[in-house]
């Protein structure tokens, strides 16, 4: 305290807005921290499992891919701890402008991205290559959320709720139209918070169906989606169903407990890039039923967390914000599991904490902070 | 502040994702429970891959256990790309030692398999000088190729092996399940690449090495028939040579020989062949033709000894029943001519056999008839294969019997008008020689494993009294009168009584001047123990049997009966006009004061 009167001005005004900034309480939801740190660390040793051999094979380093995702998960649990301690309302400041950009990137990403798996996704800044979708997806839940809370009152009108939506939906067609799976979640992300602010039920049915028959016509209107449909149906007919089929493999010959961590044969290039979308089928196949049920059960053990700190918090913006994170972290759960199983027609979306891929987990992990951020305030709200 | 209707609604979203949660964990249950066991096998069949190994082919050795074919230890050599670490190096190593083109080479050390294969059959001393380079990634397999110490001995018979050590043709295809054996394998896990993983279970079946195969070819027999086959065929410019030589009493074949014959260790490299039409394989299957067994030809003359067994069988003609011969016969409104022009006159059924008189034999055969004579062809295996254990072997083309009239017969009794194999020709001529027994001429004796202890010894039939005993004794001693003193005189050795018939067939279409010189003969005449028939397919200048074939099967003989240990019996060949009364009951008179015809033209 001494230090900071000598210090002088500039000190004082950085202190403050630390002191504004940070919230002092030391609570925070520990059970949802280490689930968390647990999910992280069990995703490092499957990626490493799942892409050693052949990391080893193609690019004579056992370790690449572990290597990076490791820093990546380093960065991304310092960004979790850092969030965590932030009061998370300073992000009201930044969701207007925020979707304005991700609007703006999403629009120039055909003109400026980069290809890569025949996909325009990726844009390189400074190097560093990044999928603004990936972003797209925390920032639609901080907007919507911030705008809801805002229009918590009147929600229930549909120009209201049609206000709170039109720049979400913006960027959902611009996503949709490059990528249908991130479409997807980001449309659950922005209809969840709505449909949790308003007291109304019947309408939101209504937009269920619509979107229903908008997928339906989405299919019959791309031909090659329908196709994609009887692939799902059966997969040992099309080429395209390779994947699937090696999927069914894998986690058909785990059994009850698996075969052991690292013991997967399906990994060896049987399902290509075992270490991505595809990951969960070798966690069946090396560690069985049990522990594809028990790693489930981790993620359900997050959300329920998550939305214990949803329902006791008293701010009503920082609990919409959980709930498009719930929304987020388990439609991608659900979906993931959901195509590895050949339960849903396949389509691109990582197991969040476990598939391999930086931009993804550093962002889960900071939306993961954001809610344990929420946690404190919940405490120190508790305290007043 | 949350209100209420928040709250549970939050709550509707957590239990709606507990809810497809657990549906996932049932679906997942479903494929890890119910349908793992289907999903597994699917999978382990992918993983699994069977590598086979080889299993030794067994040796062929002549009856006296030389080596004819044996395995030669040979390196493969290919190259894994992802373990090449200096391709440079690997290259130049590959050209320098292999002898192989740079540019094919790189592509191959380029190419990003599993495994790529340079070259295979490689010298085994070529391999060991790449393996002391040790480089990285050039992967060294040993390997057995068939192989033939004496190149081209009995070519025909032997027959080769193809890229896989399987029989192509001869022997080698005949006896294949024998020679063989069971490949064993090895079964281990892999990856989608095809790369086998190691630290997994591998299950290995040793293979069953195949049998030995003794054969009852004489490296010795058949060497020196194939030297004299080989100088008569190179004096008189023939197309080819032929030449059996068999055991008459139980059908083992001592020698086989075609000349040209092709080097084994070379098979498709043509052999006398220089120029050829149609394709290059249709030139190769006919160099590899085993023309003893594979075709047939008009027998000729030496067929009359069928006729004569057929006419002692029926009991219608006795060795001095007496025959004119005025050079030619009508038969119906045709005039089938004798050899010779002018006729010989008067003569018995014996003096007709030594002349070879077709006159004499057109009788004899219409006093048969036809029915008796097909039933007698019968009797001499001449209607069937002989069973010999050779692939491919041709069957006789005879006339039906309801087509056969007067004149068809008479050309039949003195071998013409049909077509018969030499080997069944052979066959027919040992039943008359034997005792009347009709043996199945073969190769296969017994076969041994890897020990050398007998496993198998392979049994044929034998039909005893096919023809009479008598019969057979009259044949031998009419037989015997060719060579001592009719137109096989050329056969003549000193020390052995032989007994032989020549031939002289013209090839169709007639009138071409091509002609197939032959002689069948064999030793002792009164004990055969070894047959023989040699055929000269399209001799220059003089060719007749009896002139160019005769002496070559003597010759023959002359080495091969003190090599089988038959004794000398000069006594006997000086009193040859006296030992007719071996013969007790039949009256035969064998002219001693032979003509010693010189006469080329008696066949």
């Amino acid at each position: 305290m001494a230090k900071k009167k000598k210090s002088g001005g500039l000190f004082n005004s950085i202190k403050e807005f630390f002191q504004e900034l940070f919230i002092k309480s030391d609570y925070v939801d520990y059970p949802l921290m280490f689930v968390t740190l647990f999910l992280v660390v069990f995703g490092l040793v499957m990626v490493y499992s799942t892409s050693s051999y052949t990391a080893e094979l193609k690019l004579g380093q056992a370790t690449y891919y572990l290597v990076r995702q490791g820093m990546f998960a380093l960065l991304g649990v310092c960004v979790m701890l850092f969030i965590s301690r932030m009061d998370y309302h300073f992000l009201k400041k930044f969701s207007v402008p925020l979707m304005l950009v991700v609007i703006v990137l999403l629009v120039a990403l055909p003109f400026v991205g980069v290809e890569s798996h025949g996909a325009v996704r990726w844009i390189n800044i400074f190097g560093f290559q990044f999928q603004p979708s990936e972003f797209a997806k925390p920032i639609i839940a901080l907007f919507t959320a911030h705008i809801a809370s805002i229009k918590s009152a009147r929600i229930g009108e549909l120009k209201i709720m049609a206000k709170v939506l039109i720049l979400p939906v913006i960027a959902i067609v611009l996503i949709t139209s490059e990528n249908l799976s991130t479409g997807i979640i980001c449309t659950a992300i922005a209809c969840v918070i709505v449909f949790v602010t308003s007291p109304k039920v019947k309408q939101f049915l209504v937009i269920g169906g619509i979107l229903v028959c908008v997928m339906i016509g989405f299919l019959l209107v791309a031909s090659y989606r329908l196709e994609r449909i009887d692939i799902w149906l059966n997969p040992e007919k099309y080429d395209s169903g390779y994947q699937t089929l090696q999927s069914l493999y894998a986690i058909g010959s785990g059994g009850l407990f698996g075969k052991g961590l690292g013991q997967s044969i399906q990994k060896l290039g049987f399902i290509p890039e075992s270490h991505n979308d595809y990951i969960f089928s070798v966690v069946c196949e090396e560690l069985g039923l049990f522990g594809a049920i028990c790693v489930i059960g981790m993620f359900m053990f997050l959300i329920w967390r998550c939305v214990i700190i949803a329902v006791n918090t008293e701010d009503l913006y920082g609990a919409l914000i959980v709930v498009g994170i719930i929304t987020h972290i388990a439609v991608q759960v659900l979906v993931n599991i959901a195509v590895v199983t050949n339960s849903i027609p396949p389509t691109g979306v990582p197991l969040p904490f476990i598939s391999y891929g930086g931009t993804a987990l550093v962002c889960v992990l900071a939306e993961v902070g954001i809610v344990l951020s929420v946690s404190r305030h919940l405490r120190v709200a508790k305290e007043y | 502040m949350l209100k209420p209707h928040m709250k549970r609604k939050i709550l509707v979203v957590l239990v709606g994702v507990f809810a497809v949660a657990l549906l996932l964990t049932v679906r997942l249950s479903y494929l890890m429970i119910a349908k793992s066991e289907y999903y597994m096998e699917i999978a382990e069949a992918l993983h699994d891959r069977e590598r086979s190994i080889k299993a030794k082919r067994g040796v062929i050795y002549d009856r006296n256990g030389v080596e004819l074919a044996s395995n030669k230890p040979v390196c493969s050599v290919s190259v894994i790309h992802s373990q090449i670490t200096d391709e440079d190096a690997v290259v130049d190593a590959l050209c320098g030692v292999l002898d192989l083109s740079e540019g094919e080479v790189r592509k191959k050390v380029q190419a990003n398999t599993i495994r790529e294969k340079i070259k295979s059959n490689v010298d085994k001393e070529i391999a060991d000088k790449l393996r002391e380079m040790d480089l990285d990634g050039v992967m060294i397999d040993e390997d057995y190729k068939r192989y033939y110490p004496y190149d081209t001995l009995a070519s025909k018979v032997l027959g080769f092996t193809g890229a896989d050590n399987q029989g192509i043709v001869g022997i080698e295809v005949a006896y294949e399940e024998t020679l063989a054996g069971v490949p064993g394998s090895i079964l281990t896990m892999t990856d989608a690449h095809g790369y086998e993983l190691e630290n997994e279970a591998e299950s290995r079946i040793e293979p069953i090495p195949g049998d030995n195969l003794h054969i009852s070819i004489d490296v010795n027999i058949q060497k020196y028939a194939e030297q004299a086959a080989t100088k008569v065929m190179k004096a008189k410019n023939a197309q080819r040579v032929s030449v059996v030589m068999m055991n008459p009493q139980n059908g083992e074949i001592y020698a086989m020989v075609n000349v040209p014959e092709y080097n084994l260790n070379e098979p498709y490299t043509l052999v006398g062949m220089e120029s050829y039409e149609g394709s290059k394989q249709d030139a190769l299957n006919t160099m590899w033709r085993n023309f003893c067994i594979n075709d047939t030809y008009e027998p000729g003359s030496t067929f009359k000894l069928v006729t004569a067994v057929a006419a002692l069988e029926e009991g219608v003609v006795n060795l001095d029943d007496g025959f004119s011969c005025p050079g030619f016969r009508v038969v119906e409104d045709r005039r089938i001519r004798c050899h010779k022009v002018g006729g010989h006159g008067s003569e018995t059924f014996a003096e007709g056999f030594k002349n070879s008189c077709n006159p004499v034999f057109m009788d004899v055969g219409a006093r048969v008839g036809v029915s008796a004579m097909y039933e007698n062809y019968e009797k001499l295996g001449l209607f069937e294969k002989t069973g010999v254990d050779l692939p491919g072997e041709a069957s006789s083309i005879m006339h039906k019997q309801e087509n056969v009239k007067a004149v068809e017969l008479a050309t039949m009794s003195f071998g013409q008008s049909f077509q018969i194999t030499p080997l069944q020709l052979l066959r027919a001529a040992s039943a008359a020689v034997n005792g009347g027994t009709l043996v199945t001429p073969h190769f296969g004796m017994y076969t041994t494993d890897e020990a050398g202890t007998v496993k198998e010894t392979f049994q044929y039939n034998m039909e005893e009294s096919a023809i009479e005993k008598e019969t057979s004794e009259t044949m031998k001693l009419l037989l015997e009168s060719v060579v001592a003193e009719g137109s096989g005189n050329k056969a003549q050795i000193a020390g052995y009584r032989i007994g032989g018939k020549t031939a002289t067939s013209e090839k169709l279409p007639r009138g071409n001047g091509k002609y197939i010189s032959s002689f069948l003969g064999f030793a002792p005449a009164n004990n055969p123990q070894i047959i023989g028939i040699i055929l000269i397919d399209e001799p220059e200048g003089i060719y007749y049997g009896g002139t160019i074939a005769a002496p070559v099967m003597g010759e023959m003989f002359a080495n091969i009966l003190p090599y089988l240990g038959v004794e000398e019996d000069y006594t006997e060949q000086e009193e040859s006009s006296e030992d007719t009364n071996e013969t007790d009951g039949i009256d035969v008179e064998l002219d001693t004061s032979s003509q010693s015809n010189g006469n080329d033209l008696i066949e």
